[in-house]
């Protein structure tokens, strides 16, 4: 077999070759990592403060809430699923323990973090319940309940709660002796454990087995609806988590915080090679991705692209990995 | 047997009584007649069916609905376009800042509808060419056009004025009727003969259902699919024209989370996101309903936020409606 690939790419030019890295290997992660080195060799020569202890620790607390969402969603792409309201449920729990938290001592903090993270994992449930009992596209059920929760997040729009609690105050902003943020150990150990999950467990595998074919699964006795409710679940409980973080960076509760954050998780997660349709995902490649849109966002401040340059350079970025993606997975025949 | 069995299912079809559509419009009926009358108690004078609230609310409907219109057909053959919005913003900041470099206003349309072309003509690329999910496609490709409609008009409003522009959006037929409205009924009447009485869109309806089956029978279902993508370009810049019209300014900003009222509008018609099914009339009644119900709830004083959770309720209470309607079609035969 490899002998008849050498064969093939014999007569192919150097450029394809080349291009072969990219495209021919069966995970995105290896060309993630090459265009992660490239793009660091550019801006650590662009500006000399790219490749230092100070800089990185801000990009890995940037992403933090990001990382947080994106194990939630990975697990819910890997099972065919799709969840858009994690933005709207970590503004909820956020704002909502942070109006908790408004007097200070009236509610026990731990109450407080109980109370946000089982929120999301109710509405979490409630998202499960609609998509797999009612039967509803994952899509706009989630469409539907991302307007529906920011709605809700409006009630507390005249209040504009500080946050004085040194729970929450440290949970998003301390340094593990002075060099790692509490942040990237958390996103760590969360992928960490998740991926053994995916990996060594039964329920891991049967998300991937839903993933690939739903119907089979089914057949072969998995329990697919329970399975696809815990997903959500899961993806809410994260997705709070993540606002409690986003609150405690920010140091106020408002009602539109996490407004969009949906969209940039998506990026992060496609770019890190979780399919679309479900079955395929690792979290190396997530973390990867991850570290590659946070150091895209800060190089590009270091190179002074303007800031609207950077949005069209995000979006090219996106499409680019999918189409790299694509071309990768592309069936032999492909007809229509 | 067979023969018997068919009338079985014919009579049970009768049971099942009215089509989705024809519920839709009983449902906007019923919410026109409610806002009418609520108005009419609330504030002792009709403000509803005034011609002050009408015409501005149906010049809104009018961009929304041609864009609306033709995403319909993009979805039912299974692919959509999110890209709409930063459509919008770019054409709206394009048409703003050739106008600002004082070419001619009729000029000013064609070019602004040839880079609509020209970014369907990017999406279908993409997603045809390429194979890339047209979800993923869509929302990396909105942030680059409003990436650049931000370059192009560096982050500021730039007024619109030209007699052509003008017209677009402001303008009247036989002085009462607004032009933005009479575009969206040609774009009705075209798209709904194009899906309901020509082979395209027996073709288009096919593709949603089967894409391997109209291939092998056929059909150029790359080609189709591509040419749908062109369309959506083409109507989102049209849309942005309108747009940019009615305000009479050109922003970036420029319809900035439409492609989730859009998508929403054509989902309440009845199209499903799988394709394959979805009509014309079904989505001219969702983008009613839910222009309706935001005009109505707004006018009868009722906050942003609650009008927010209502129309999240309304979509996903609708589709239930519809998967339940459907589950129990099933079931019967």
């Amino acid at each position: 077999m490899n002998n008849l690939e050498a064969k093939n790419s014999k007569g192919k030019n150097v450029f394809k070759r080349v291009f072969g890295i990219f495209t021919q290997t069966k995970t995105p992660t290896p060309s993630l990592i090459i265009l992660y080195i490239i793009m660091a060799v550019i801006f650590a020569v662009s500006n000399d403060n790219f490749l230092t202890i100070v800089n990185f620790k801000g990009i890995f607390n940037n992403f933090a809430v990001y990382g947080i969402m994106a194990a939630g969603i990975t697990i819910v792409m890997i099972a065919g699923g799709f969840d858009l309201s994690i933005g709207s449920i970590a503004g909820l729990a956020g704002i909502v323990s942070a109006v908790l938290l408004m007097k200070e001592g009236a509610v026990p903090t731990p109450v407080v973090v109980i109370l946000a993270l089982v929120m999301g994992g109710l509405l979490g449930l409630i998202n499960g319940l609609i998509i797999t009992k009612v039967g509803i596209n994952p899509i706009i059920t989630t469409l539907g309940t991302l307007a529906t929760i920011r709605g809700i997040c409006y009630f507390w729009a005249k209040l504009n709660p500080r946050i004085y609690n040194d729970f929450i105050e440290n949970l998003g902003r301390k340094f593990l002796g002075n060099v790692i943020p509490y942040t990237t150990i958390y996103i760590v150990v969360i992928f960490v454990i998740l991926s053994l999950i995916l990996k060594f467990t039964r329920f891991g595998r049967d998300i991937y087995t839903i993933g690939g074919n739903e119907n089979l699964a089914r057949l072969a006795g998995i329990k697919v609806d329970r399975i696809k409710i815990i997903t959500y679940i899961i993806s809410g409980l994260f997705a709070a988590f993540a606002g409690l973080v986003l609150i405690s960076q920010l140091g106020s509760g408002r009602p539109e915080y996490g407004d969009g954050a949906e969209l940039e998780v998506l990026t992060i997660v496609v770019l890190g090679g979780v399919a679309v349709g479900g079955g395929k995902g690792n979290f190396l490649g997530v973390f990867i991705a991850l570290l590659i849109i946070g150091s895209i966002s800060n190089g590009m401040v270091m190179m002074d692209v303007p800031v609207y340059l950077r949005m069209v350079v995000k979006g090219a970025l996106l499409v680019f990995a999918i189409s790299l993606d694509a071309i990768r997975n592309r069936r032999r025949l492909q007809l229509y | 047997m067979a023969e018997t069995s068919f009338q079985e299912l014919k009579k049970e079809r009768k049971k099942v009584g009215i089509s989705n559509t024809l519920m839709l419009f009983i449902v906007l009926v019923i919410m026109i007649a409610f806002f009418g009358i609520t108005s009419q108690i609330k504030f002792d004078q009709q403000f509803f069916f005034s011609i002050l609230n009408l015409i501005p609310m149906l010049s809104n409907i009018s961009y929304i609905g041609i864009i609306a219109c033709i995403l319909t057909m993009l979805l039912i053959t299974g692919e959509i376009d999110f890209s709409i919005g930063g459509n919008i913003g770019l054409t709206s900041c394009l048409a703003a800042l050739l106008l600002s470099k004082g070419i001619n206003g009729g000029l000013v349309v064609l070019i602004c509808l040839a880079a609509g072309i020209l970014m369907g003509v990017f999406n279908g690329f993409i997603v045809t060419r390429l194979g890339v999910n047209s979800i993923i496609a869509t929302i990396g490709t909105m942030s680059i056009w409003r990436g650049i409609g931000y370059t192009l008009s560096n982050g500021e409003s730039m007024l619109a004025f030209n007699p052509v522009i003008d017209y677009l959006g402001r303008g009247t037929i036989f002085r009462y009727i607004p032009f933005p409205i009479v575009l969206f009924i040609i774009v009705i009447i075209i798209t709904y003969i194009i899906m309901n009485r020509s082979k395209i869109g027996r073709r288009i309806y096919a593709i949603g259902v089967n894409p391997m089956a109209s291939y092998l029978s056929g059909t150029n279902v790359k080609g189709i699919k591509f040419l749908l993508f062109i369309f959506c370009g083409a109507a989102a810049s049209l849309g942005g024209l309108i747009l940019t019209s009615l305000s009479a300014v050109g922003m970036p900003q420029h319809g900035q989370g439409l492609e989730l009222t859009v998508v929403s509008a054509v989902i309440l018609g009845g199209t499903a996101l799988s394709g394959g099914k979805g009509q014309i009339l079904g989505t001219l009644a969702g983008v009613l309903i839910l222009s309706v119900l935001y005009n109505g709830l707004t006018m009868l004083n009722i906050m942003y936020f609650y009008i927010q959770i209502i129309r999240g309720i309304v979509l996903i209470l609708v589709v239930a409606t519809y998967e339940i309607r459907q589950s129990r079609a099933l079931r019967r035969v």
